[in-house]
């Protein structure tokens, strides 16, 4: 899936929220990209696009292609038709609140496997996503969140789709299912899908992401193999994120993201960078090697 | 534990009370060879006594088996009322809250406009036109209580259609019928059983007010509301059994009913021992 110049507003009261702003990235099959930010920032907003899941409100521009179609572009019965579980499947956060509380797990994988791909085994389903067959027998409040998350995996998959997108789906999770999810996702990425994982979560990117964005005030400030961003961030926002975490050393960015609502003129993490608090114009993703970055001075 | 044990017992109690009650309207008219248009005048009005345990009517007839009779008829009518009612609420109700927009306003509209007449008003004006049969009574309480039920599933269904599971149906490209009937309709059918139930006793208190005010059932069909408007005479006459016995069946039969359904409902509602002291 190729996403080009993807931009989400919102009219709310009269004010504009710019949750996505100018958005350019490709899914590419066979790679997990890990898109990571702080909360607020237009993760979630980007993948709900990607699925035509936005409220009525939003305006979108931009273009997400796949197969010769434009998913932003398609219209309501072409994306339950053709995109929506076929095309795209998605693994939610907090995976028990996203089961049908008064149905088994069983009863619901096999209407997703019914209608999307009825030759699939959902017992099969269940063993290759690591969850014994009969706890698809239980309901969803009688799983654990680890147990939960591999079912809603597995109805992700029930159509075989070459794109997940993961938001958060390790948020709520310890750190052994968080790792046991991941590597999970990596597996699909392996098998040749391509997968969007939505997280805050670095240390979870860092484990199984082969590219990573990062997003901040609704911009892709950085993108490219994750390794490498890792091992050498060039802007200095995921410089700061970086920093922030317990091998970083525990030091958190000064300041707070803006509001979506009031972004500032130029760059918007300008009032927190501490390279340079004189960036006034919009800087946009440039190529610094590999690597994509939107940044006048980077690190 | 003490509140776990009281549901307990209120279903124990509503449970078999209401087991007596519906065996003995299928059993007794029939075991005591009950024949309603049969008249005993040398009977007339016996107060209680082994042969006649409730007494007779001013027909001579056994009110035992009149009254347990009429409850077969009360019950036959408010099953089918619950039922009937039920279904249409589910239908509108769900249907309005899953399409929302001009089809909700319009739906809504209707079942205020329903509501704003007094039921018993509306359910006469129905009888009126088609009195004295089974089916007019049926219809004159089923017509005028689906709205209940369809508010209380519309209400749901406004509630749970903005749940994270309707999404990930949604996202898993679910059709909007495939919503409503496999992830909505499901959800809400806890809530449209309990109103069904609810709407039982309910709809027996109806069907007897109006046969009492004479615009039910045809006279000589044994059913509680017919019995208590034959004894208003007897009262008079200080034959009490004759309200007693039919009414304390009437009675018997809504509070086992509704000692069900609040355990039910409590079962349905679990709340926090907190939001009990409140």
């Amino acid at each position: 899936m190729i996403v080009e110049g993807l931009s989400v507003r919102f009219l709310v009261r009269g004010a504009e929220v710019r949750a996505v702003t100018d958005a350019s990235f490709e899914l590419k099959p066979g790679r997990l990209l890990a898109l990571v930010g702080e909360s607020g920032c237009g993760k979630s907003v980007l993948a709900s696009a990607l699925l035509g899941l936005l409220p009525g409100n939003a305006e979108v521009r931009g273009s997400a292609r796949l197969n010769g179609l434009d998913v932003l572009a398609a219209d309501e019965k072409t994306l339950a038709t053709r995109v929506r579980g076929r095309m795209v499947g998605l693994v939610p956060q907090s995976a028990v609140t996203h089961l049908t509380p008064v149905r088994t797990a069983r009863s619901q994988l096999k209407e997703a496997v019914r209608a999307l791909k009825p030759e699939q085994d959902v017992d099969e389903l269940a063993v290759r996503v690591g969850l014994e067959p009969e706890l698809l027998d239980r309901y969803p409040h009688e799983l654990s969140g680890g147990m939960a998350q591999r079912v809603a995996i597995a109805m992700a998959l029930a159509g075989d789709p070459p794109i997940i997108l993961a938001d958060e789906p390790t948020s709520g999770l310890d750190r052994p299912l968080v790792d046991r999810t991941m590597d999970l996702l990596a597996g699909l990425a392996e098998e040749g899908r391509a997968v969007l994982l939505i997280t805050h979560d670095l240390a979870a990117a860092r484990r199984s992401a082969t590219d990573l964005a990062v997003m901040y005030a609704s911009r892709l400030v950085e993108l490219g193999a994750a390794a490498e961003v890792f091992a050498d961030p060039l802007h200095p926002y995921t410089s700061g994120l970086l920093g922030a975490l317990p091998e970083g050393g525990f030091r958190p960015i000064p300041g707070h993201p803006p509001e979506l609502t009031h972004l500032p003129d130029g760059c918007a993490f300008r009032p927190r960078c501490p390279v340079s608090d004189t960036c006034t114009d919009d800087p946009s993703l440039a190529r610094h090697g590999d690597r994509l970055v939107a940044c006048r001075r980077p690190c | 534990m003490g509140r776990a044990r009281a549901g307990a017992s209120r279903l124990v109690w509503g449970a078999g009370t209401l087991a007596v009650l519906v065996l003995g309207a299928v059993v007794l008219p029939w075991a005591g060879g009950l024949d309603e248009s049969l008249i005993h005048y040398e009977s007339v009005r016996l107060a209680p006594s082994l042969e006649h345990p409730f007494g007779t009517d001013a027909g001579g007839r056994d009110l035992l088996l009149r009254a347990f009779a009429g409850l077969r008829v009360s019950l036959l009518v408010a099953v089918l009322c619950a039922v009937i009612s039920t279904v249409l609420g589910v239908l509108i109700g769900g249907l309005s809250g899953a399409l929302g927009g001009w089809p909700d306003r319009l739906a809504m509209r209707f079942v205020d406009t329903l509501n704003s007449v007094p039921h018993l008003l509306l359910g006469i004006v129905i009888v009126a036109l088609y009195r004295g049969n089974l089916t007019a009574v049926v219809a004159s309480i089923a017509l005028t209580h689906w709205t209940t039920v369809a508010r209380i599933v519309r209400a749901e269904v406004l509630s749970l259609r903005e749940r994270p599971f309707i999404d990930a149906a949604i996202s898993g490209g679910a059709s909007r019928w495939r919503v409503l009937h496999r992830h909505l309709v499901p959800a809400v059918v806890p809530q449209a059983a309990m109103s069904a139930v609810l709407l039982l006793p309910h709809a027996v208190w109806h069907e007897t007010a109006l046969s009492f005010l004479g615009l039910g059932l045809p006279p000589h069909m044994a059913s509680i509301g017919n019995i208590l408007a034959e004894s208003r005479a007897a009262v008079l006459n200080g034959a009490w059994w004759v309200v007693a016995f039919p009414s304390l069946v009437l009675i018997a039969t809504t509070l086992a009913v509704s000692g069900m359904a609040s355990v039910w409902r409590d079962r349905l509602v679990p709340r926090r021992r907190s939001e009990l002291a409140l």
